[in-house]
């Protein structure tokens, strides 16, 4: 069994190194506030905007919160409402792709025009208009966010569907009068796993950078409850001035964490550029 | 030909009004009162109510949507009560200092992919590659906001090299007079050197800042189609005439593998309109993108309704404009009018 999870490894060495980062951070997030236990929102003001000693290790924020805790405790929201945005996201996006990739007609066009309307939009601008109007909040940043990634997994499983169902033994499957929905099950959807799953990963890294983005806007998480883009934003202020530690922490981790996922999801692909989510749209073909 | 042109025309016509449709629905009905919205949490109930008569929430949805849709097309676009300007005009004001931000960055990251994926390509180095791949890594994975700090932090405040976020131009220089509202081009236009130098002082961090993701997007691009190119025969005759492998491939493989990159276009100015709203703010750049962060703050409605609704209209044009170029670019699309004379 490990000589097999060893050869897998070696065949996936990027993924693996991104899963690895992921993994870091996550344990770092989770079992940092074991070893540190200080709380994240205790304000000291005679403690401000201390730079980073034994004492503080990421040093102190404008109203003497240590930055290591907030960066701790904001790595498990961050990671979670990541997870959590992909998840429903994906769930959504994909049933949508699935409906539309196996009944066509109407239904598709009707639903495949919607998904071109949400793509119409920067996704970062979808997600900032939806949070807008349903007023700043984690909920309603996390909720935007879901919505400008339905349109990454629709299309996508639409294609890998129709692309899946032409496939010979999909086709023998129907001609030995296999049930429908045992062919989706057992036949059609395990095909599309892999792209899926590739498709996930990046889409982690993604919900992580945007809501940071939200965050940083003044729309996503709320103060005093600490998050790394609204962490960042906070420390603008402070960096010509020379308090650097503030905002640099947080940014770190976020760029690692993004980076990992990305790493995952591109050793996953192999050598094909990552479509960015939403891919580049195919070049016409000549006629 | 001109059956293909109008069949796009109308599909992105009908992509941009189920768009108007879903920013009605997300700005206009999502909200539990757009009223409330507008005038904030401590409005008078009497208000709320004239606001909402103002609005014509007491119409009916269709009407609401002819409306609105009708009075976003004349430019109505709502008052920005925090600049106390409509908001027709502030955008106006403020989009030649993004739309000039946006230039620079789309410039360096194409010049920059290009070398990067010459280079990668090219020289069959696994350390050069390594490192512009790591680069594209980096500006995919980033937060611009926080590459933007890092680059105040490093080139303004700890080398002097450039300026700090002080917007476009120095304390002290006056814009050139305006023709083209790029104060780059305009200084050049009115042989102002001191002032080119500022202002492109002043905008070197931030393009860069903006560039890098469409960057990281290009680079990965071009690298993977110039890899596929410099396997093709073609280039093969041509080293097989006397051109060296460098010549070959800078003179025929990368015209041919610029043109997959043509498509990744609307892509690309996708990414600078959502960067700029993260960017602009941090280096104080006097653009669109920072008006919309003021205006989340400030709660201005209208303003972040039209930006939403332009970068839509933004997007599906570029991505117009890029099937119109393809057909210009390639010629195996343009189909002979007769075949037979």
């Amino acid at each position: 069994m490990w000589r097999r999870a060893g050869r897998f490894v070696a065949g996936r060495r990027e993924a693996t190194a991104g899963f690895a980062i992921v993994l870091v951070i996550a344990g770092f997030s989770w079992v940092g506030p074991l070893v540190w236990r200080v709380n994240p929102l205790s304000v000291s003001l005679l403690s401000s905007l201390l730079p980073p000693t034994s004492r503080h290790p990421f040093g102190t924020d404008e109203v003497g919160r240590d930055v290591l805790a907030r960066v701790m405790s904001a790595g498990q929201l961050d990671i979670l409402a990541a997870l959590a945005i992909t998840a429903v996201g994906g769930v959504i996006g994909m049933g949508i792709g699935l409906a539309a990739g196996l009944r066509g007609g109407v239904a598709e066009n009707v639903s495949m025009r919607l998904i071109d309307a949400l793509l119409a939009f920067p996704p970062l601008i979808l997600a900032l208009a939806i949070s807008v109007a349903l007023g700043a909040g984690t909920t309603s940043a996390a909720l935007g966010i879901t919505i400008s990634t339905i349109p990454f997994y629709a299309r996508l499983m639409r294609s890998e569907v129709l692309r899946v169902r032409a496939l010979p033994f999909v086709e023998a499957a129907e001609a030995s009068g296999g049930r429908p929905s045992r062919i989706v099950t057992r036949h059609i959807l395990p095909h599309t796993w892999r792209v899926m799953a590739i498709q996930a990963s990046s889409v982690v890294g993604y919900a992580v950078l945007t809501l940071a983005a939200l965050g940083f806007v003044g729309l996503g998480v709320q103060v005093p409850t600490p998050e790394w883009g609204t962490m960042i934003t906070s420390g603008l202020s402070y960096v010509l001035s020379g308090q650097w530690w503030i905002g640099v922490f947080p940014g770190a981790l976020l760029l690692a964490l993004v980076i990992g996922c990305n790493l995952v999801a591109d050793g996953l692909g192999g050598d094909t550029p990552v479509s960015l989510l939403t891919g580049p749209r195919r070049a016409p073909t000549p006629e | 030909m001109t059956r293909t042109v109008g069949s796009r025309l109308i599909g992105a016509a009908i992509t941009l009004f189920i768009a108007s449709v879903a920013v009605f629905v997300i700005l206009r009905l999502l909200p539990a009162d757009p009223a409330r919205l507008i005038l904030g949490p401590l409005a008078s109930p009497a208000a709320i109510q004239h606001e909402r008569a103002a609005l014509g929430l007491d119409q009916p949805l269709y009407t609401q949507y002819a409306t609105y849709l009708v009075g976003f097309a004349h430019g109505k676009w709502g008052f920005d009560y925090e600049n106390g300007t409509p908001v027709l005009t502030e955008v106006v004001t403020r989009l030649p200092a993004s739309l000039e931000l946006g230039f620079y960055a789309l410039l360096f990251a194409t010049v920059g992919a290009v070398v990067a994926a010459v280079a990668s390509v090219g020289a069959r180095s696994h350390a050069v590659d390594r490192i512009f791949r790591s680069l594209a890594f980096v500006g995919l994975g980033s937060p611009p906001f926080w590459i933007g700090l890092m680059a105040l932090v490093l080139f303004a405040e700890y080398l002097h090299w450039l300026p700090g976020p002080v917007g476009r131009l120095g304390v002290g220089i006056a814009p050139p007079p305006t023709t083209t509202h790029f104060y780059t081009w305009d200084a050049l236009l009115h042989g102002r050197w001191g002032t080119f130098v500022d202002a492109f002082r002043h905008l070197l961090l931030p393009a860069l800042t903006l560039g890098l993701a469409p960057f990281g997007y290009l680079f990965r691009l071009l690298r993977h189609s110039l890899m596929e190119v410099s396997d093709e025969d073609f280039l093969l005759v041509c080293q097989g005439k006397g051109l060296t492998r460098w010549q070959a491939l800078l003179r025929h493989g990368v015209p041919t593998a610029l043109l997959p990159a043509l498509t990744a276009l609307g892509l690309l100015v996708a990414q600078l309109v959502a960067g700029s709203v993260l960017v602009e703010s941090v280096f104080d750049w006097p653009g669109v993108g920072q008006l919309v962060v003021n205006s989340v703050l400030a709660r201005e409605y209208g303003v972040v309704q039209a930006f939403v609704i332009l970068s839509a209209v933004a997007f599906v044009l570029m991505n117009m404009v890029v099937d119109a170029l393809y057909v210009v670019v390639d010629p195996r699309l343009r189909r002979p009018a007769t075949v037979s004379r």
